[in-house]
């Protein structure tokens, strides 16, 4: 059965109703046949845990171990913020890990979704430096809620080129009227709500109290008319940056690693009033259906390698010691980092959990001065 | 024995259908509701019952991460003692009025001309016409983006030109930008109903003004308008319903400042997690576009007479 010799009776009309059929069935088997063969080739949904993840988490690089192991990667879904993460888990989606910050663990610990972590099923977990999940809240039974993946600090990125600085580096910055329509800021009210406590003045410590709401939320409307955009999507922050449609905004530290990359005149600031320090990491579902997959994606992550290419490549902190012998103390410094955990965390201010009625009322504050009220 | 089983049972099954069919050849009812059946059991199952859920819903309150089900008028005290329902809710209709405005007047020109004018290949005209719409909302809504970015197309056209110094930041993030986008996303909307009756107008009507002496635009005015009039209804309420609502546009292009109502429904249903109030937000956003559908609808009908 020739090919070319069926399509040259197709076009003069020739074509027996037996050919026909003929190329019908032999089109058919091809069709059923194809998604068979490269099977390898494609990734294997169902033998693979799902790790639900910040966007920008979602690469290769981090699962270098698993790959070794398993042959292939995890399955992802990412989100933009914290709260559209939990959000979705609480509606039923379920994800074998999720990545919430230390802050949050209370809260999500408390939802009934989660479960304690198995560290001896974890053969990076010796490496992990303790400073960054050893607090009360986060252990239960010796066994901790979230295991530590990255940590670092949200303060300003700012075009040294285009952004004149008075005096000292600070939150101002982002409240300066001469920059009116050219600041940016970050979306989410996990970041955004306790950077206005610090510019505001307020210790976090007393963050949950009247006087405390009333003053942040002040210095949150004071500041809205002066914002360009409040986005939760990294890209658009750094490619508002790099065009100098803003010249200053809220970031993280991988926004400023990445556009220096690309030779972008851009500083992470020291504000003198500190910035906002967090620990981020990862929970395991309650229901998690692949178990025994999804603890070799911890471990994965856990691992050397991801700790370096978190501090190299995104300017996070890594949490397994052995990747701080690639690093000199003064390129840890230049990214905001340090051997010494501690003392970054400390020398900055580190968000305290509060309770879900807080954390409602905060959101729906936020929420609601983000669209002008 | 067995045998005899088998038979009683093919009687009683024939029996039925026997019955069946004779019910339903008595009674023609009977016959109509048989072919919605499956019409019906979607509508309720996807319509009804949904709204149900969120006319209940928009009663019950949030207290903490959990929803409190003691009924409560909360979320719409709420809404009349807060102004940030009220403004978002006046603008949503207002960029929404203003886009299908626009769309409308755009289209009908272009509905006309293929209508009127064009009499081999109209399949083509229209196909060419609704090519746009042929790639996905997000992706158009994206490309105005480019379009009207700092660095974006006019930008670059406007700076190359010598007319300005510096990109202008007036096109991106604002509510013109999202009104400009709607009208633009939502063409196909107006396009195809006023062609539709555009070419049913009989051109008689038009042949017998033109030799009694009408002048051309009052034989538009008098035949041509009045009969393509249901097009122009239905593209409004085809184009205005589902732009008060939209929220990707006002996402993506309105900034601080375009936010409209889908926006607040979203984040009430996302980060604010309180979906008893995005449901009552959402049922009151029915009832406010049902009110302008209706205020609209008695406009045209006193113009007509």
């Amino acid at each position: 059965m020739d090919v070319v010799d069926q399509l040259a009776a197709l076009r003069q009309g020739k074509l027996s109703r037996r050919a026909f059929n003929q190329s019908l069935s032999a089109l058919g088997l091809t069709a059923i046949a194809v998604p068979v063969a490269p099977r390898r080739a494609l990734a294997a949904p169902d033998d693979h845990a799902t790790y639900f993840t910040w966007g920008g988490f979602d690469v290769p690089d981090y699962f270098d171990e698993y790959v070794a192991k398993r042959g292939e990667l995890p399955n992802f879904v990412t989100y933009g913020s914290a709260e559209e993460a939990f959000q979705k888990l609480q509606s039923g989606f379920v994800a074998d890990i999720a990545h919430p910050c230390l802050s949050d663990v209370p809260r999500w610990s408390s939802s009934g979704l989660f479960q304690p972590i198995d560290t001896s099923r974890l053969s990076n977990w010796p490496d992990v430096l303790p400073e960054l999940y050893d607090v009360d809240y986060n252990m239960s039974g010796g066994k901790p809620w979230m295991v530590p993946f990255e940590w670092g600090q949200t303060s300003i990125a700012y075009r040294t080129d285009l952004f004149e600085v008075e005096g000292e580096e600070s939150w101002d910055m982002l409240w300066d009227p001469r920059y009116t329509g050219r600041l940016g800021s970050l979306g989410g009210g996990s970041d955004v709500w306790w950077c206005a406590a610090i510019k505001a003045g307020v210790q976090f410590d007393q963050i949950h109290t009247e006087d405390a709401f009333v003053r942040i939320a002040a210095a949150l409307r004071e500041q809205r008319p002066l914002i360009r955009m409040y986005t939760d999507d990294t890209t658009s922050l750094e490619t508002a940056l790099a065009s100098g449609e803003i010249v200053a905004s809220m970031a993280w530290n991988s926004s400023v690693v990445a556009l220096q990359g690309q030779g972008v005149p851009v500083s992470f600031a020291k504000p003198k009033e500190g910035a906002l320090t967090w620990v981020c990491g990862m929970m395991l579902h309650a229901q998690a259906p692949k178990i025994d997959s999804a603890y070799d994606v911890l471990d994965s992550l856990l691992s050397e390698s991801s700790a370096i290419f978190n501090m190299k490549d995104y300017g996070y902190g890594g949490v397994n010691r052995k990747a701080f012998g690639s690093f000199t103390e003064e390129q840890l410094q230049a990214l905001g980092l340090s051997k010494d955990v501690k003392s970054v965390l400390d020398a900055g201010h580190f968000g305290i959990p509060q309770s879900a009625e807080w954390d409602q009322k905060m959101t729906e504050s936020w929420e609601q001065i983000k669209l002008g009220f | 024995m067995t045998t005899d089983l088998v038979f009683a049972d093919k009687v009683s099954r024939r029996s039925l259908w026997l019955r069946l069919s004779g019910l339903l050849f008595r009674h023609p009812a009977m016959r109509g509701y048989l072919l919605l059946f499956p019409a019906l059991l979607v509508m309720v199952a996807a319509i009804i019952v949904p709204l149900a859920t969120m006319v209940i819903m928009s009663f019950w309150s949030i207290s903490g991460y959990s929803i409190d089900t003691t009924p409560t008028l909360q979320n719409y005290q709420a809404m009349t003692d807060q102004p940030m329902y009220g403004v978002l809710i006046g603008r949503s209709l207002i960029v929404a009025a203003l886009a299908t405005l626009i769309t409308v007047m755009l289209c009908y020109p272009m509905a006309y001309y293929v209508a009127f004018h064009v009499h081999r290949h109209k399949a083509l005209w229209l196909i060419i016409m609704t090519l746009p719409f042929w790639t996905s909302y997000l992706l158009r809504v994206f490309s105005w983006k480019v379009v009207l970015g700092y660095e974006g197309v006019i930008n670059t056209a406007l700076l190359w030109a010598g007319l300005i110094e510096s990109p202008l930041t007036v096109f991106l993030y604002s509510q013109t930008a999202v009104t400009v986008v709607l009208a633009h996303s939502w063409a196909a909307f107006a396009l195809l109903p006023i062609y539709v009756s555009l070419e049913k107008v009989d051109k008689t009507f038009l042949e017998a003004a033109a030799d009694l002496g009408d002048s051309a635009a009052r034989r538009f005015w008098r035949i041509t308008f009045p009969l393509s009039s249901p097009g122009v209804i239905s593209a409004f309420f085809l184009m205005f319903i589902p732009t008060v609502g939209d929220y990707v546009t006002p996402a993506m292009l309105g900034g601080p400042d375009g936010m409209m109502v889908g926006n607040l429904i979203q984040a009430n249903f996302g980060p604010m997690n309180n979906w008893p109030a995005g449901a009552a937000l959402a049922l009151v956003m029915i009832i406010a576009i049902s009110i302008s559908a209706l205020v609209f609808l008695s406009l045209t009908r006193l113009i007509r007479r």
